[in-house]
């Protein structure tokens, strides 16, 4: 492949975009660490808060959805690396894929009928569902979806809240000039 | 929050009654022959989809160690339930399952690759023949 020079504006909305998602992976692992330290007890195994999840659905709003799947590999490999979790990486990138997918999907397709809590409940939601099925798959058993309820009730309340955060995170945003060409 | 938004989380909440409603119903009438018979649980202990134990749930306290190359959990039987009492996994999540004491519940522990399953004779006696199978 060639390697055409990029055009100044072209770089610098490069440069913009890298710098962006450094930052948010970056966030997003405090946030997983900040949350591990909170002792919330629901009751319910396995329920989270879901606060990198904040980062994920606001960096899906500015940027484009590969950036938030990086954003989304990089935050699991640098969790797994500083909790020492390796053994359930793929565990947590399969819901956190699974989540994105959906986030991303229903962006697409909802339009403007659905508000960033809307998508967030979603994303939590299929975080849920997509590690109850790779746990099923690995265990090779279906008796962990017992948990399935107790996980959607959890999922729509921890959703709400990750939702309005995100909602006055990019308010926020939008006044920094770094994020000026990617409002819309 | 706009009208998608509330019709989202209604299906969610729809899907979650559709799943709790028969257990429900099941748990309320399952319970009182439940008690008369006394029926223990057995628990199933699978590490790494091997089965590494099966244990009768009974009133008196038995403590389960597990010692494999994934780590160390330790189960507490009890009361007619079990709980996993400690590990050495680094999210802990399998302690936040608690005691449990049902039909199909479950305890997971993800990292040291743990499965405790609780099946039981709630259906009657008729299951008591599959106790036969021998793999």
């Amino acid at each position: 492949m060639k390697s055409t020079p990029l055009s100044t504006s072209e770089s610098a909305l490069l440069l913009k975009r890298t710098v962006i998602i450094s930052i948010f992976a970056a966030v997003a692992v405090v946030l997983s660490i900040v949350e591990s330290l909170i002792p919330v007890n629901m009751s319910v195994p396995g329920a989270k808060l879901g606060l990198a999840n904040i980062m994920v659905l606001t960096c899906l709003y500015f940027l484009r959805g590969r950036d938030a799947l990086t954003l989304i590999v990089l935050k699991t490999v640098l969790t797994a690396m500083i909790f020492g979790t390796f053994s359930s990486f793929l565990f947590s990138l399969f819901g956190a894929v699974f989540s994105f997918v959906v986030m991303y999907g229903l962006l697409k397709i909802s339009g403007k009928r659905l508000s960033l809590i809307g998508i967030s409940i979603a994303g939590g939601v299929a975080h849920n569902i997509g590690q109850l099925t790779a746990a099923s798959i690995i265990f090779k058993t279906s008796s962990i979806f017992y948990y399935l309820p107790a996980l959607l009730l959890t999922g729509i309340v921890t959703g709400i809240l990750v939702g309005i955060a995100v909602k006055y995170l990019v308010s926020s945003l939008s006044k920094l000039s770094l994020f000026a060409g990617f409002t819309d | 929050m706009k009208r998608g938004d509330l019709v989202l989380i209604s299906v969610v909440l729809v899907a979650a009654l559709i799943f709790l409603v028969p257990r429900w119903v099941e748990g309320n009438n399952g319970n009182d022959s439940e008690k008369n018979h006394k029926s223990p649980l057995v628990a199933t202990i699978t590490v790494d989809g091997q089965v590494y134990k099966t244990v009768e749930l009974t009133k008196e306290e038995q403590i389960i160690e597990i010692k494999t190359d994934h780590g160390v959990n330790v189960l507490k039987v009890h009361d007619y339930g079990i709980e996993m009492m400690e590990a050495d996994c680094p999210d802990q999540v399998c302690l936040s399952f608690g005691f449990i004491d049902k039909h199909n519940q479950s305890i997971v522990c993800l990292p040291n690759k743990v499965l405790v399953e609780l099946e039981g004779s709630t259906g009657g006696e008729n299951q008591d023949e599959v106790d036969a199978i021998v793999n």
